[in-house]
């Protein structure tokens, strides 16, 4: 299967090659109008084909890869390195992703499933699709060419083939670790065919804005991918790393918040384009850098560039990465610049308080966020290069920053929806503001009285400050979104003589984007929720003797023995805890510790018992080495079951956001016979 | 399987794609530029849709009547100088 693998991947890289060269020159012949013996648009159509045919070749190799860690071939340093015999089934799969070569060729093959679907559908603008195909090539040609010369995933073992390959790295060997570097990779990768879209469109000088309407499902879809990987993510340093947390500012877990930060900012300034006509350049240097971004992250996952526990993939090939960034920087500047007249906005922000310039202070906070990221995440390496020692920023660093930064985008998303567009009156501000602000002050004046207090015997307490602060702003955007919700389904009830709850499904049908959005952001106002209560979390490490108790919070924790397990890939031991609330026993809790027979590399089994307000976390820290007796880390974490509930919310809601509206199709259909004070009355 | 049968079915998937890339067609799709016109009939759709919008909103109480009426205003007659030019061109 090697040599197979291998061929399939010079004829994938050779298609890719095809198809970015011809399809360029047609392009060029087709915008000069110059003569050719052949047809440029039948040129165009074989580039076209050769990028369908090149999905097929990336799928043979793909195929090749997980049939060679199926058979154990271990012939192939990939899979003697990544997997053994006794690797169950799910797992086998993981180990496509779980280096470098499997992980590229992964991305390589998801970046030709986009083109394949966005190729097949290409009649929707065929000068468009044509430009934006040729740019999904060129970044193709670029992973291909890693693939081919500097990771070979097929590379054969010199000498003798051992009988057992080395396994997979025992962090990977969790099922959400089945799903989560796909998913999150899908997000990556899909940001390619809105940067290809942009670019072709600027380059083709593309009249309008229709471009955005044809790409706005790819953003979407991609954006949700990456929303669902971050949390996967964490939900996974969370379940299986140990430590407490669900997010410690490693750069790994920064380079997915990265590209998402500003794929956020994009997805909120695009609508002004849409809309107005207005932030072209801006629109286009989000995507631009998101794009660029999205090549950091894979550079800092896959290319050795930072440490980090996620890295499971280091070596030398972020050279290739950094250079083909500085050739898409260098394209992005050339054609920026040079089409600079066709990004001219149609309208200016008419008031510092409107809509439009909330959307820009949104952005603005986004950016300045992801620039800190950026900043912490890339100062090792340049303080390494300037002063010759690496100076890494702690997690405390990032808190200090980022939360102020991040409760002030919160303000602003309760703010945005309730201020109209254009400007706005004074009367129309107070008309919007009084419910928020008076659920505001309701919820600090709470839970001052509840005992979150910034000041503690005179002392000030920042991380119960910015607790009330936080809680108060989720309320009031949370009555925010909800007086939308409110007044809109009012309209339709009085007009439709419906009850209140239709109303509303009418109200989200009617504009399902909108709608959706305002969904999103109750999810992120409940994630919001979960993550301030880590203000809050508390605990316990004891040595544990037969029948000795640990008390946290409300629950005891009594020592009933330990428990041991084996199997063909790990041996396991365990500390079973029986867990008693308010003297009744209520479960028993039994964390451990696994040692993979292959690699020998220990792995900790977290146990959570998680209700609505809190997280029991316990960990079994082995044995004191003197006396023989387990130790037990146990945590009270409160409100993490919190931020799981509002990512779902948040996948809820751009789920109905991609949904088909009825008011774009019913003005589609209507829209040629009505004039405008006719729309205006619908 | 082994080298020999590797490279047979990589050279069988060679010809295979390379077919597929090459095989002449004589139906494919033009690229055709946008008119004036289409790009016209596209800002319509979406001034109607901002229109709709505003409508909607002023009925929900999000503007005060004195808003709402100059938006409206500036709306329609962005929307006037489209549908003029529209005329012209579908006459033309």
């Amino acid at each position: 299967m090697a040599a197979f693998g291998s061929f399939a991947l010079i004829i994938a890289l050779a298609l890719a090659a095809y198809n970015l060269l011809a399809g360029a020159l047609a392009l060029r012949l087709i915008a000069t109008g110059q003569p050719a013996r052949i047809s440029p648009e039948r040129l165009a159509d074989t580039a076209r084909r050769a990028g369908i045919a090149g999905f097929a070749a990336i799928t043979a190799a793909a195929f090749a890869l997980v049939w060679s860690v199926f058979a154990n071939d271990f012939s192939i340093t990939y899979i003697l390195e990544h997997s053994n015999r006794a690797l169950p089934a799910a797992y086998k799969f993981a180990a496509l992703w779980s280096g470098q070569e499997g992980s590229l060729v992964l991305w390589a093959w998801l970046l030709g499933a986009y083109g394949f679907v966005l190729r097949l559908t290409h009649k929707t603008d065929v000068k468009l699709y044509a430009y934006a195909g040729v740019i999904l090539a060129g970044i193709q040609v670029f992973f291909l060419a890693v693939l081919n010369f500097a990771a070979p995933p097929f590379a054969l073992l010199k000498g003798v083939i051992p009988e057992d390959g080395n396994g997979l790295n025992p962090l990977l060997q969790y099922p959400e670790m089945v799903i989560h570097p796909p998913i999150l990779y899908l997000g990556y990768v899909g940001f390619s065919v809105p940067f290809a879209f942009a670019l072709g469109a600027l380059m083709m000088r593309y009249p309008g804005e229709k471009w955005i309407k044809i790409t706005r499902v790819w953003t979407m879809v991609t954006w949700l991918f990456l929303t669902c990987g971050v949390f996967l993510g964490m939900h996974w340093a969370y379940a299986v790393l140990g430590w407490g947390g669900y997010w410690g500012w490693d750069p790994v877990e920064n380079a997915s918040l990265i590209p998402w930060l500003t794929g956020t900012a994009f997805l909120h300034s695009v609508m002004m384009q849409e809309k107005k006509g207005m932030m072209k350049g801006w629109n286009v240097g989000l995507i631009f850098s998101t794009f660029l971004l999205t090549m950091l992250g894979t550079m800092l996952t896959r290319g050795g560039l930072v440490s980090s526990v996620h890295a499971f993939a280091e070596s030398s090939i972020g050279n290739w990465f950094m250079i083909f960034m500085v050739i898409v920087a260098a394209v992005c500047v050339f054609t920026f610049i040079y089409q600079r007249d066709h990004l001219k906005n149609e309208q200016q922000v008419e008031s510092l308080v409107s809509r439009e310039s909330s959307f820009l202070f949104n952005n603005l906070v986004l950016l300045a966020v992801c620039f800190v990221i950026v900043w912490g995440t890339l100062y090792p390496v340049l303080s390494e290069y300037i002063e010759g020692t690496k100076v890494t920023y702690d997690a405390a660093w990032y808190n200090r920053v980022f939360v102020p930064i991040g409760l002030f985008l919160i303000f602003l998303m309760g703010v945005g929806p309730l201020l109209p567009w254009r400007s706005t009156s004074f009367k129309s501000i107070r008309r919007n503001f009084v419910l928020p602000v008076i659920a505001l002050w309701v919820v600090v004046i709470g839970c001052v009285i509840a005992g979150v207090r910034p000041w503690h015997d005179g002392v000030f307490d920042q991380g119960h400050f910015y607790a009330l602060v936080a809680f108060g702003l989720a309320a009031g955007v949370l009555t925010a979104i909800g007086s939308e919700f409110w007044r809109g389904a009012m309209v339709i009830a009085r007009q439709s003589r419906r009850n209140y709850f239709w109303a509303v499904l009418q109200l989200i049908r009617r504009n399902t984007r909108r709608y959706g959005g305002y969904i999103v952001h109750i999810g992120v106002v409940i994630v919001v929720i979960g993550l301030t209560g880590s203000a809050f979390n508390r605990s316990v490490e004891k040595e544990l003797t037969l029948h000795d108790k640990l008390i946290i919070g409300p629950y005891t924790l009594e020592y009933v023995g330990p428990t041991q397990d084996t199997n063909a890939n790990y041996d396991s031991e365990y500390a079973q805890l029986n867990v008693y609330r308010g003297g009744k026993n209520q479960l028993q809790m039994t964390p451990g510790k696994r040692i993979y027979l292959v690699s020998g590399q220990p792995q900790t089994m977290v146990a959570i018992h998680s209700v609505i307000g809190w997280d029991l976390y316990v960990v079994y820290e082995g044995t004191n080495p003197d006396t023989g007796q387990p130790i037990i880390k146990a945590f009270l974490n409160l409100l993490v079951s919190w931020i799981w509930g509002g990512a779902l919310v948040m996948i809820l809601g751009t789920l109905v956001a991609l949904t088909p509206q009825r008011q774009g199709s019913e003005i589609r259909g209507q829209g040629s016979g009505l004039t405008a004070l006719e729309v205006g009355k619908l | 399987m082994t080298e020999t049968q590797g490279f047979i079915a990589g050279g069988l998937l060679l010809v295979a794609l390379l077919m597929y890339t090459f095989w002449p067609e004589n139906v494919f799709a033009s690229q055709s530029e946008k008119t004036r016109l289409e790009y016209l009939l596209e800002r319509k759709d979406q001034l109607n849709e901002n229109l709709r919008d505003l409508n909607f909103e002023f009925k929900a109480g999000k503007y005060p009547e004195g808003d709402f009426e100059t938006q409206r205003a500036q709306l329609e007659s962005e929307s006037a100088r489209l549908m003029a030019e529209i005329e012209i061109l579908q006459r033309a």
